[in-house]
């Protein structure tokens, strides 16, 4: 288990700027997940670390020691892939065993280890089949079975959960989880999904077009976002993000300082209650506890989070406030602005943990 | 008046192969006798000299046969008992008005078959400028070379022609005393003066007298240079000598050791009235008249012909020509070249014995008696026909069984309605079908069928399976001499392997380091690997021999070069081999090369990574990742490369030709020989097809099947 370093590492392809200026220190034991939209760079930070591409600047260091330049073999790093990268003229045994007989493993310390890790991811019966009979979790499975027989420093995942159907996905989830726990390892875990990185993240790590927008644990990340670009992409359904001079305009808020651009309010902390302002109910996405519904506020578009027994029904009119303890502020920039009015100290994180 | 003389002239049509000159002068003559005879009109078709033979087989039999050719007098006697021609009578008088000795080979079975036109021999050419007189006998030929080989410079020498050959070894033959033939028409060559002969050049190669290796190329590009003052060659020669070049034309010498001149095989170039001519009379008329005086003066004027007519000779302008006097004195001692079918079984026996003899492989004695051997065999009558009843019953049991099973199988498909409702399948497969049958089946069941019967010049004799019987049972040959078929079969065993091998090696090789994208201009290199490839492989069989050519080839340039002596390729199984294999692995790498290229881009790059995280070295990756998923891949290319490489007839026929002595031959070139080399037998070599085709099927059907597992 190591601390893994991250100093401003960047990477260029050709002309384009694939990573900018990217520095994360990821704890032992931590599990630090990278997220972002497509593109933003994610999944080369992970090939970086991993050796499997080289930097333009910056370092990478492993319990202090300076990784950079070392070969993907020599780092002691292993890696669960998207599309698992099975050997297919294996069997499971061999495919959990290679790495082990690479390094000239003694065979009854394989026969051990491999023993372990069949246990730990209830592969026992599997391992004389080949890749090409197993199912996509079970493919999954041994994927990380070939990870974790070889007891790295780092263990990295490149979105192995994306080629699963939804159902398969939760389950897996939750023995990464179990996973996680067991070994205490250090793991950089690579997805899209931010409900993925919100569930399993130490820390999570947003990253958009190369730059880091913003490090920080699930419930941080959610109750402070720290720029505009991470108030939206964390959170289900997206944070209403409202121009801040139609909100004042509108009576939904006070005035507001001139520096603030625009306001935030999540679902769940738009209100529905005599007292508030004017709105017309759109539309109402029924989800059986509770309901998303979408309202109009003259030109101002809001989805609010309502449990099932208050639900309004489409057209009708009513009445909507916003605690102003829960606004988030943002510039012109789109920077976090901090005023003593919101700071955020019971985190209601709604939907976020099923 | 004119035109209708014309219109009731007779049209006369003759065939010939002439060129450049010689054409020149007959189609002048043509003309002259045009002019003179308004009644007979002739017409002369200039044919390539290959196909003629054929072309009279298949034209006269139909009655679209011309109504005279010229060719040599040798083609008489399988023409004479095909019925293609007929005689041609001249009176005696006629007769005397040639030449002596150009009459008598056109005198076959008692009955004259042409008038002949030209002679055509061997003669001595010698450089006007290397020596002063030609040597009249051997000793004194003898004396040149060895002065040559003490004072001049190494690589030259007295005399270089193509000693290997049956066909420039004659004059020796001869003038030892010895005969091709007998005057029983069998083989003659044990006898002391062949083997005398054979001794006589053993003794000149012995004392590095001939150059090695002497084909007809070298030794013409020897004289040219200068390097060599004596060739042995016939008029043709002529046209090869470079320009410059002061020469002269002499007899060959005498052989000292017998007292008789060396005698050169002749051809007698007549004209032969074929079958089934519409005006015979017109046609031996014009005949005659070209052979005659005036016709004859025109052709040695204008085509430097070596004329038959003596008239001709009066004329000092031809009197006078150096080279056309010393072809003429040559007549006197030679030796009309046989024209039954026995001689050609000699060709290639006595081919080998000289070549071996020149070699130092063997002494003389042994060789022409192993040469004898083989053309006693070669003669062999054919086997007693079989009795055609059991086959045609076994045939026809298979036809029908073969037949209910398609019945069974159509009606378990659906039978008619069926078939009719997938008319547009049926519709669309067809072309495609009819393609395949004509092209694949047809020739391959007659083929086939060939090989049950035994073929002697036109006729065929059903055998049965004798024929594989021979073959397998190793009749012609001691299993481990390159004739049999066992000895051959492991040969192109050999072959396929190594050049395999070879091919997989070199090819995966090369693709796993293109595809290494630290290799700069990864493109170009592509392009340069590829060329092999896009060159005709004929092309590329013949530069290779050339390169591996003792004298003047660049492999043998290379290893001078670096100090190592030079290496004498075909003349060693191993070093011909080698030859072999050199130009096909040239060849063939660049197939293997973009089918591995191909199949590395199928392996998913991730793999690899996985394997690098995983602690494997780029060794180990590529022996237990790469390699291993490859190898599917490169099966069914391996596979079709064996079954090319077991075929491939070009390069061993073009680079080794065989050698030394038929050793280095695969299935298929053997099979060719006894097809077209060995006197004609069709039937022989289409059994060695089906087997080869019966080996090549076994190994497809037992080749390792692909796993089916993704």
């Amino acid at each position: 288990m190591a601390e893994l370093r991250i100093e401003h590492v960047g990477k260029d392809h050709g002309a384009t700027r694939v990573l900018g200026d990217v520095s994360i220190t990821v704890a032992d034991g931590e599990l630090l997940v990278l997220v972002g939209p497509s593109g933003c760079g994610k999944s080369t930070l992970l090939r970086c670390i991993a050796g499997l591409e080289e930097l333009s600047r910056g370092a990478i260091l492993m319990d202090g020691a300076d990784i950079t330049r070392a070969e993907p073999r020599d780092r002691d790093i292993a890696m669960v892939f998207q599309s698992y990268a099975l050997y297919p003229h294996l069997t499971v045994r061999d495919n959990l065993a290679f790495g082990l007989k690479m390094r000239k493993t003694p065979k009854e310390e394989i026969a051990r280890r491999l023993g372990e890790a069949a246990e730990m991811l209830g592969l026992e019966k599997l391992l004389d089949r080949r890749p090409a009979q197993l199912s996509g979790g079970q493919r999954q499975r041994v994927a990380m079975g070939r990870a974790v027989v070889r007891r790295p420093k780092v263990f990295l995942f490149d979105e192995p959960l994306s080629n699963l159907d939804a159902a398969l996905r939760g389950q897996m989830r939750v023995e990464l989880m179990r996973l996680h726990q067991r070994l205490s390892a250090t793991m950089v875990y690579v997805t899209h999904d931010q409900v993925e990185a919100m569930t399993l993240a130490d820390r999570i790590a947003v990253l958009n077009a190369g730059a880091l927008m913003q490090v920080g644990a699930p419930s941080e990340l959610y109750t402070r976002p720290a720029n505009l670009f991470v108030a939206k992409f964390i959170g289900t359904p997206e944070m209403n993000v409202i121009d801040a001079r139609a909100a004042e305009a509108c009576r939904l808020t006070a005035a507001l300082p001139r520096q603030v651009a625009s306001v935030g309010v999540r679902a769940e902390d738009l209100r529905l209650a005599p007292g508030g302002v004017g709105a017309q109910v759109d539309v109402v996405e029924h989800l059986g506890a509770e309901a998303l519904v979408h309202l109009r506020v003259e030109m101002i578009e809001l989805t609010a989070r309502v449990e099932a027994q208050a639900v309004p029904r489409s057209g009708e009119r009513v009445q909507v406030a916003i605690d102003p303890a829960r606004l988030h502020l943002f510039d012109a920039q789109g920077a976090r602005v901090d005023t003593p009015q919101s700071t955020v100290d019971s985190p209601r994180i709604g939907t976020a943990k099923p | 008046m004119i035109a209708t003389s014309l219109l009731l002239a007779t049209q006369l049509v003759v065939w010939h192969s002439y060129r450049a000159d010689e054409q020149k002068a007959l189609e002048q003559c043509v003309a002259v006798w045009n002019r003179a005879h308004a009644d007979v009109q002739v017409e002369a078709l200039a044919l390539p000299y290959d196909g003629f033979a054929s072309k009279l087989e298949a034209a006269i039999p139909r009655g679209n046969g011309p109504d005279l050719v010229i060719f040599g007098h040798s083609a008489i006697g399988d023409w004479a008992r095909a019925g293609l021609i007929v005689p041609l009578h001249i009176n005696d008088d006629a007769i005397a008005q040639f030449l002596d000795g150009t009459v008598e080979p056109l005198r076959q079975n008692g009955q004259l078959w042409g008038a002949p036109l030209a002679f055509k021999s061997l003669a001595l050419f010698y450089r006007k400028d290397l020596v002063a007189h030609p040597p009249a006998t051997t000793d004194e030929l003898v004396a040149l070379a060895k002065q040559v080989k003490a004072t001049e410079p190494a690589g030259h020498y007295a005399l270089a022609y193509e000693a290997g050959a049956s066909f420039y070894h004659a004059p020796w033959l001869h003038g030892f005393g010895g005969r091709l033939l007998d005057d029983a028409g069998k083989p003659a060559l044990d006898s002391p003066g062949a083997v005398a002969s054979a001794a006589f050049i053993e003794s000149l190669a012995a004392a590095e007298l001939l150059p090695p290796e002497s084909t007809g190329v070298v030794a013409a590009q020897l004289f040219n240079d200068g390097r060599a003052a004596l060739t042995i060659n016939g008029p043709w020669f002529v046209g090869e000598i470079a320009r410059g070049v002061p020469f002269g034309v002499a007899p060959l010498p005498t052989v000292s050791a017998t007292g008789k001149p060396a005698a050169p095989l002749v051809e007698i170039e007549a004209v032969l009235m074929p079958a089934r001519g519409h005006a015979p009379e017109a046609a031996a008329a014009f005949a005659l008249w070209l052979a005659g005086g005036e016709a004859a003066r025109i052709r040695a004027r204008i085509g430097r012909q070596t004329v038959a007519a003596r008239a001709a000779w009066d004329d000092p302008e031809i009197a006078r020509d150096p080279i056309l006097s010393a072809f003429r004195a040559q007549l006197a001692a030679t030796v009309p070249m046989p024209s039954s079918p026995a001689i050609r079984q000699v060709w290639e026996p006595l081919n080998q014995a000289l070549r071996k003899v020149l070699r130092g492989a063997t002494s003389a004695r042994p060789a022409m008696l192993e040469a004898q051997k083989r053309v006693v065999e070669a003669l062999r009558p054919p086997p007693p026909r079989a009795p055609g009843a059991p086959y045609a019953l076994l045939f026809g049991v298979v036809l029908v069984g073969a037949a209910a099973w398609a019945w069974r199988r159509g009606r378990a498909a659906g039978g008619l309605p069926a078939a009719r409702a997938q008319s547009a399948a049926y519709a669309y497969l067809a072309p495609a079908a009819i393609a395949m049958i004509v092209l694949v089946f047809v020739p391959f069941a007659v083929g086939a069928g060939m090989s049950l019967f035994w073929h002697d010049a036109g006729h065929w004799t059903f055998i049965g399976l004798r024929n594989f019987a021979d073959i397998l049972a190793s009749r012609d040959a001691p299993v481990t001499d390159p004739l049999s078929f066992y000895f051959t079969l492991a040969v192109t065993a050999l072959w396929t392997v190594t050049n395999v091998a070879l091919h997989v090696i070199i090819g995966v090789t090369l693709a796993l380091l293109l595809r290494d994208p630290l290799l700069k201009l990864r493109g170009v290199y592509r392009v340069i690997l590829i060329v092999p490839w896009a060159v005709p492989n004929y092309i590329t069989a013949l530069i290779w021999k050339g390169m591996f050519q003792r004298q003047f080839g660049a492999i043998n340039g290379l290893l001078a070069a670096v100090g190592l002596h030079p290496i004498s390729w075909f003349s060693r199984f191993w070093t011909a081999f080698a030859a072999n294999v050199a130009t096909n692995v040239w060849l063939g790498f660049p197939f293997m090369m973009v089918v591995t290229l191909g199949a590395l881009s199928r392996i998913p790059k991730e793999l690899e990574e996985a394997a690098a995280l995983d602690g494997a070295t780029r060794w180990q990756r590529l022996r237990h990742v790469v390699l291993p998923l490859l190898k599917p891949a490169l099966l069914p290319s391996v596979l079709l490369g064996a079954v090319w490489t077991f075929n491939m007839f070009n390069i061993v026929f073009l680079v080794s030709g065989g050698e030394p002595d038929g050793a280095t031959d695969i299935l298929v070139s053997q099979a060719y020989r006894w097809a077209f080399t060995r006197g004609h037998r069709y039937g022989y070599a289409a059994a060695y097809a089906v087997l080869i085709f019966a080996l090549l099927a076994a190994q497809t059907f037992f080749a390792p099947k692909e796993e089916t597992a993704s």
